[in-house]
């Protein structure tokens, strides 16, 4: 769902500034039987260390060995997939109003159970949504994630729509900060709405990890 | 061999548990003799996504002195329902609700595979987790847009029912009320003058309706959660208002003159931060976040003054007792993290400016509660923004990893004592029995308090063997410690933990090579070394180092194989070959070394030291070093200056710096852009490989570690060289006839020369 791209550390305000992952990556955490690099050799050297082995290049630089183009030969076993950068193509042609006329419609279906304020404030924020997009301020994959928000919104799937509300926030958040908590608000307020009908995530979500009450136990 | 490092692994994976000694000689005097103390670095919170939790209280041994946790070591009589707690002996009745049970049909703390449970329990009332920013203003306009859009991104992966407040500070200090009302009203505080928690209290209104109330001020209504809710609201609730009020914050307005630095009142803004949930909020998990972009100039607190001619002290003010405002300032941050801590509370320290920040005197903050300590250079760097990012990880299990408020009991044979804890804990002075006189760390207790946790935690905690000399082995042949750890999850639930484990007992005179064949070298490396930095805390570092070197010849005295006189003749069994190696770069790391580090930079390392698990606290002591080459798959090689090759591509792993190096040869091929060619496709992949595996550790580790990406010859190649054992330097680079590895400029003694001493003292018939 959430872009899988990593850029590049703020070098000019931070010393040896580690690179920055997406929340994409940084939810998706570790692949599967990886084993952390925290191997070590046996032993220590006793003696005085050994000579090079012979069959290390010459001092002179001579080319690499040529080779076939064998996988990355990553000391994790399996190579990490490379990443996708991000600005995905179909992200740029995304009509303003297929991504505002839904969350406007959401909007008014919740206005009855909701403090007119809060409407109001969600409808400002939605306004300044709109404003930043007709003046082309959204970049593209912003653009494509709000598309994609409001498609999981109307297919009633909160907890998909919360996942890329969450996506944006950290990935994207200096040009979402100020409008993004109104369509925040308008998700927890949509899952909140008692004619609701229970979206596909309620029956997706995985079963409660508790064991039985062991038997003969308690209860 | 192979059968006690799946054991120790074992152990370590099921319960968090690794002992320095994993069968335990049978008397006092026996145990001293071994050097290393037996004692055990413990995760309370350890991962177990294939432990569910079980949903009833545990059943308690009905001695009052003992009420060690119903477990797999008692013996039961399921005839008579009957279970004979192992700690004390005592004959208990199984509650009602265990009348069903049989050999056949057990509860789960019963069986083996359960030494360590978890237990759901209805206590008291559930209250949100609290989250209560304190953000400095006197920041530049760059780092403060970053911060405040940092702080927006964090309302969105709070949990939504959390409760949030906000405290801004920079001359002044100023509480926000937070509400869903359009108009946004805060009460400002002056940063020069301390106020007690009622004061406090008082000027917010947040006095409890039975304390008088200060004439002409309206009533307050009598129900607290709504007097607390004008401070701190629900993050569902106000999110949208805390957005803007946080978009809307602008630099501490009063004006800095040239040669000054600004007014920065953090000694009381986090005053007023405790005081607040001290009233409020008792005993429920809270956190306490602080936002720092340089050090406190004024009010109590301050560490440094205001002239910016006046340097921060540095290692060499305070040794020569020239750091003014040390000891004051470290008074007064001792006594709120202590507040803190009794109220269950934790404070984190977020400290980002290229200056040192006051983390030397504000450290015991983050240390005593459990709370974060994260350093950087600027708030507008990924290493800032992701490190915050990842406090609010999810788990294997999409729980948040922090737990609050734990209580950690120990209880052991009869035979054991408990002589203290290392950890980011406080002592809950709760003496018995089984409280040793000898105090190692943080001792005198058989409770700690650990305000902040979370599934990485790692308490080191030291135990004394009491049982007599020539008395026999104890009964059943085996001595067991029990940790119950009492919790608040992310979830807001009770939870206890409860682990149960057994050692056998050995004549060390007639078995010693059983003791000594379950020596878990790794653990006793850790554990020595948290004792050694803690002990740097308080004492002169050549003090330290000479105790862990006597420590170090003694061991190998006890242990090594040699003939008198002959340090030729010394050898060490293969589960002690290691720890030699490891005291070796304990010594030279910045835990005890300062040189080079300011002292805030030692706080810092220190604080991480004291809390990681077994496998990162190995990695800071000593470094992973990976070779990646045309010669074969990536392999671990040592971490010596012998390993530096022109033809290989290093990727050390310090774990608060990941560093790639190319070595010389590899460095020119990527200049002569092999790597774009076709048919040099290898090299490519070459180059790639050791980038994937640091995004890995990248991805993952807590703090964000810097990273360094350099060459032979570039100047960051010292972070590498200036770790690696110095087997080749400048004075005996010629000696060996040939060139290989790379000299490292350094009058350092290599590890070659190290062994050779330690051999020498350790056959020497004189030590």
């Amino acid at each position: 769902m959430a872009d899988l791209y990593v850029k590049p550390g703020n070098a000019r305000r931070g010393w040896n500034d580690p690179p920055q992952f997406s929340y994409g990556l940084q939810t998706r955490g570790a692949g599967p039987g990886r084993t952390p690099l925290s191997r070590r050799p046996p032993s220590a050297p006793q003696g005085p260390p050994a000579g090079a082995p012979p069959d290390r290049p010459p001092a002179a630089l001579g080319a690499p060995p040529l080779g076939p183009p064998g996988p990355a030969p990553s000391a994790r076993g399996s190579p990490s997939p490379a990443p996708g950068e991000e600005g995905g193509a179909t992200g740029g042609d995304v009509p303003a109003e297929a991504v505002l006329a839904p969350l406007r419609e959401a909007l008014s279906a919740c206005r009855p159970a909701m403090q007119k304020q809060v409407c109001d404030d969600i409808g400002r924020r939605l306004t300044a949504l709109g404003d930043a997009w007709a003046r082309g301020k959204l970049s593209a994959p912003v653009r494509r994630r709000m598309a994609l928000l409001v498609r999981e919104l109307e297919r009633r799937r909160w907890d998909a729509a919360d996942e890329i509300h969450r996506s944006l926030m950290v990935d994207h958040v200096n040009e979402v900060s100020l409008w993004l908590v109104g369509v925040k608000r308008l998700i927890a307020e949509c899952r909140n709405l008692p004619t609701a009908e229970p979206g596909e995530d309620s029956n997706a979500a995985g079963p409660s990890p508790e064991v039985p009450v062991p038997p003969g136990a308690a209860n | 061999m192979a059968t006690y490092l799946e054991f120790i692994q074992q152990n370590e994976e099921r319960d968090g548990v690794r002992f320095s000694w994993n069968v335990w000689p049978s008397s006092r005097l026996e145990a001293t003799r071994m050097v290393v103390p037996l004692a055990c670095l413990l995760t309370p919170l350890r991962e177990r996504p294939d432990l569910p939790p079980v949903q009833y209280e545990p059943v308690l041994c009905s001695r009052p002195t003992c009420k060690a946790v119903l477990n797999p070591l008692c013996q039961v009589d399921y005839r008579a329902k009957l279970w004979a707690c192992n700690f004390c002996f005592q004959r208990n009745q199984f509650p009602p609700a265990y009348a069903g049970i049989s050999e056949v049909n057990q509860p789960a703390e019963l069986m083996p595979q359960f030494s360590t449970i978890e237990y759901i329990v209805q206590r008291g009332p559930q209250t949100p987790l609290i989250f209560l920013y304190v953000v400095d203003t006197c920041l530049e306009e760059e780092d403060l847009q970053a911060l405040k859009e940092s702080l927006q991104m964090s309302l969105s992966l709070l949990p939504a029912d959390a409760l949030v407040g906000l405290i801004t500070f920079g001359r002044m200090i100023q509480v926000h009320e937070l509400s869903c009302e359009g108009i946004s009203k805060s009460y400002v505080f002056r940063g020069t003058k301390d106020l007690t928690a009622k004061q406090i209290q008082d000027m917010l209104g947040l006095s409890r309706p039975a304390v008088p109330i200060q004439q002409g001020r309206p009533l307050q209504a009598p129900e607290q959660p709504v007097i607390s809710s004008r401070f701190l609201q629900p993050v569902h609730k106000i999110d949208m208002n805390l957005t803007d009020l946080l978009g809307e914050l602008q630099r501490d307005p009063w004006p800095v003159t040239q040669g000054k630095r600004p007014l920065r009142s953090t000694g009381v803004a986090l005053s007023i931060a405790v005081g607040l949930l001290e009233g409020t909020f008792p005993n429920t998990g809270a956190r306490i976040m602080l936002f720092t972009g340089g050090p406190p100039t004024q009010g109590p607190g301050m560490v440094v003054g205001d002239e910016l001619k006046t340097p921060i002290r540095s290692w060499h003010d305070i040794e020569k007792d020239n750091a003014r405002f040390m000891k004051k300032a470290t008074k007064h941050y001792e006594t709120l993290a202590n507040r803190t801590a009794t109220n269950g509370h934790c404070i984190d320290i977020y400290a980002c400016a290229l200056d040192q920040t006051g983390l030397l005197e504000m450290k015991c903050c983050a240390n005593l509660t459990g709370g974060h300590m994260v350093m950087g250079d600027s708030f507008n760097t990924s290493l800032f923004k992701q490190t915050f990012q990842r406090v609010f990880n999810k788990g294997l299990n999409g729980e948040f990893r922090m737990a609050f408020g734990a209580n950690l009991e120990v209880k052991t044979s009869r035979e054991l004592k408990i002589a203290g804890a290392i950890g980011p804990c406080v002592s809950l002075n709760v003496k018995g029995p089984c409280v040793s006189e000898n105090e190692l760390g943080i001792g005198g207790t058989s409770q700690w308090k650990i305000c902040g946790l979370d599934p990485c935690t790692t308490l080191a905690i030291y135990f004394e063997v009491v049982n007599q000399h020539n008395a026999p082995i104890p009964q059943g042949g085996r001595g067991a410690v029990q940790f119950v750890t009492q919790y608040q999850h992310s979830s807001t639930q009770k939870r206890i933990r409860v682990t149960t484990i057994a050692r056998n007992w050995a004549d060390a005179q007639s078995q010693l090579q059983h003791i000594e064949a379950a020596f878990d070298q790794e653990a006793a490396a850790v554990l020595m070394a948290r004792l050694g930095v803690y002990r740097a805390e308080s004492e002169e570092g050549p003090d330290v180092l000479r105790w862990l070197d006597r420590q170090l010849i003694r061991l190998c005295q006890k242990f090594g194989q040699y003939n008198k006189d002959d340090p030729n003749s010394f050898r060490l069994s293969e589960s002690f070959s290691l720890y030699p190696q490891f005291m070796f770069h304990l010594r030279r790391s910045p835990f005890l070394q300062v040189f080079n580090n300011s002292p805030d930079e030692s706080s810092y390392y220190r604080h991480h030291f004291a809390r990681q698990d077994l496998t990162q606290s190995l990695i800071m002591i000593q470094p992973i070093l990976y070779a990646y080459s045309f010669h074969g798959p990536p392999e671990p090689v040592l971490l010596d200056s012998s390993s530096i090759l022109p033809d290989r591509i290093l990727l050390m792993d310090t774990f608060f710096q990941i560093v790639i190096y190319l070595g010389e040869t590899i460095a020119q091929w990527q200049k002569a852009g092999y790597q774009d060619m076709p048919e040099y496709e290898n090299f490519k992949h070459l180059l790639q490989a050791p980038l994937d595996d640091a995004q890995e550790i990248l991805q993952t580790r807590f703090p964000m570690p810097r990273y360094v990406h350099t060459e032979h010859g570039g100047s960051q190649a010292r972070f590498l060289l200036s770790k690696v054992n110095p087997s080749q330097t400048h004075n005996n680079l010629y000696a060996w006839g040939q060139e290989s590895g790379a000299p490292i400029l350094t009058d350092d003694v290599s590890l070659q020369v190290f062994m050779d001493h330690l051999k020498k003292l350790a056959v020497s018939s004189a030590a």
